[in-house]
């Protein structure tokens, strides 16, 4: 990839000893990399440079990364952000979703894991499919979801589902064409992961397929992807 | 009782009390009462049952609040045992994170960057888990009617086919099927599985694995018992414990995870577990869960 056409990425980190080796490997990974030690010092880069994708920690002092993802999506910013999350809560990850987040990570991650999700976010950005993560309603195809009610409609019916599958139709929609294993489903929706009980996510997904009358076999919304997990078939717009 | 209710309390027979020594003192004067026999016998019998409620009430009173005092003593524990566990997990991902971009972006040909990437990753994996413990603790959780036999049978079938081991299982058909509890299905499978899992792992091909489902006084018992290796009697008090491992278990993977999580998320139920061993002939783990409630 050529320096003109390398993305460019913002690693916002107080620890340097991170900063020092992750901004190098991605720099080797394709990237183009700035550095900030703090959200404040992210927001005026961000002002400056336009980075193509933020990946930014949570904890730090002055402006967390909670707080710079929110101020950038008030101000109608909706550059990407992955979040490397710190805060062992289940519900802070789900906040940080909520609250616009394209992906999150935990730490410690494998940083080849946050090169391949940085790429998927910026494909996901370059098909147009964005600013799904902070939109309020979305539709795809006879089917309507309202993110802050919580609510869903299949052809101007609305359906039943139970709040983890609504999470699961959330999550799937708002990330439309990009394959999910099963582990990382698990572990966005049930905050946990532990390897073996993946048949949850299965049964989530048939219970959306039952609600949303989606058949497996010929599936209008979700696609199993064999030996891997799923996928959103449909294009889905802002509504 | 606080010491309001104590002076409400002791305020009648304090009034009674000075009024007799003052009487004593000015006026003394004598009553003589006369009743029948049977009516004096009734008011003794009325104030020693008075006295009797008084008492028993007072000592259910200091019972309770004894029991809360060790309810407290033992959630301040459970708190203190969580933010350590935080603390470590906080202190310890940052440098992981650090150690796994240095390997990552070092020259591959680095003398004994393998070993380094592969400790890096096992403790990574290791306060990985320790916090999604901590997540577990307190995640919303559902609760819904979950029928214990669903789970027993489909853990059977998981962990059978998984390691092609035959797995028996013994429900109970009459005089009714076992009744449902009130909790999470994913959570409860993770858990049974979990136990039976850990039997097949320490116990060989030709050994026994049974899971039993029982009705007991308004509990659901799920027993998982095999024929295995079994845990030494030193260690079956603490396998339940967070980074807990029999010393005869280092020779097959884990994390020492595996029981802390079974534990947890049966404690999140209202129920109990527990561990029955002889080292060399078998372990049976007990899940007890209230039946309809959570």
């Amino acid at each position: 990839m050529s320096s003109e056409a390398a993305p460019r990425l913002l690693l916002v980190d107080d620890e340097q000893s991170i900063t020092d080796s992750l901004a190098p490997f991605l720099s080797r990974s394709g990237f183009d990399v700035a550095v900030a030690a703090d959200g404040a010092e992210a927001l005026r880069v961000i002002a400056s440079r336009h980075p193509d994708i933020v990946v930014s920690d949570v904890v730090m002092p002055m402006v967390d990364g909670r707080e710079l993802l929110r101020r950038l999506r008030r101000s109608g910013d909706a550059t990407p952000v992955i979040l490397l999350t710190h805060v062992g809560e289940s519900g802070e990850r789900s906040a940080a979703l909520d609250e616009g987040a394209d992906d999150y990570l935990n730490k410690p991650f494998d940083p080849q894991e946050l090169v391949s999700r940085a790429r998927a976010v910026l494909r996901r950005v370059a098909a147009g499919a964005g600013g799904l993560v902070s939109s309020e309603l979305v539709e795809a195809e006879g089917l309507r979801l309202d993110r802050p009610a919580r609510r869903v409609w299949r052809d101007g019916v609305e359906v039943s589902l139970t709040p983890k599958a609504f999470q699961l139709l959330e999550f799937l929609m708002t990330r439309p064409g990009e394959v999910h294993a099963r582990e990382r489903l698990l572990s966005v929706v049930w905050g946990f992961d532990f390897a073996a009980h993946t048949r949850a996510v299965d049964n989530r997904i048939a219970e959306l397929r039952s609600v949303l009358r989606d058949d497996a076999s010929a599936p209008t919304y979700i696609e199993t992807v064999s030996g891997v997990g799923y996928r959103f078939t449909r294009s889905v717009r802002r509504a | 009782m606080n010491r309001r209710r104590v002076i409400v309390a002791a305020l009648p027979t304090a009034v009674v009390l000075v009024a007799a020594v003052v009487l004593l003192v000015v006026d003394r004067r004598t009553v003589v009462v006369s009743a029948p026999l049977g009516t004096m016998l009734l008011v003794a019998a009325v104030i020693v049952a008075a006295v009797t409620v008084v008492a028993l009430v007072w000592r259910a009173h200091v019972r309770r609040a004894v029991s809360r005092a060790k309810e407290d003593a033992t959630g301040s524990a459970a708190a203190e045992h969580r933010r350590f566990l935080d603390r470590l997990d906080h202190e310890l991902k940052n440098p992981i994170t650090a150690i796994r971009a240095a390997v990552a972006v070092s020259d591959a040909a680095t003398p004994q960057l393998a070993s380094i990437d592969a400790q890096t990753t096992r403790m990574a994996r290791l306060v990985g888990d320790l916090r999604k413990l901590g997540e577990l603790q307190t995640a919303p959780m559902e609760r819904v009617p979950v029928d214990p036999g669903t789970i027993v049978t489909d853990v059977a079938a998981t962990v059978g086919d998984a390691h092609g081991r035959d797995i028996r299982v013994t429900l109970p058909s009459a005089p009714w099927p076992l009744p449902s509890v009130t909790g999470d299905p994913d959570l409860l499978f993770t858990a049974v599985h979990n136990v039976v899992a850990n039997a097949v792992k320490y116990s060989d091909p030709g050994d026994t694995v049974e899971i039993r489902g029982i009705e007991r006084s308004g509990r659901v018992v799920v027993e998982v018992a095999d024929t295995g290796r079994g845990i030494p009697a030193a260690d079956v008090a603490s396998v339940l414990q967070e980074l807990a491992r029999a010393s005869n278990a280092r020779d097959r993977p884990g994390s020492g995870l595996g029981l802390a999580l079974v534990r947890t998320i049966v404690d999140r139920h209202g129920g109990t577990v527990t561990v029955d061993s002889h080292e060399g002939r078998g372990t049976r783990v007990s899940i007890e869960l209230p039946v309809g409630v959570g």
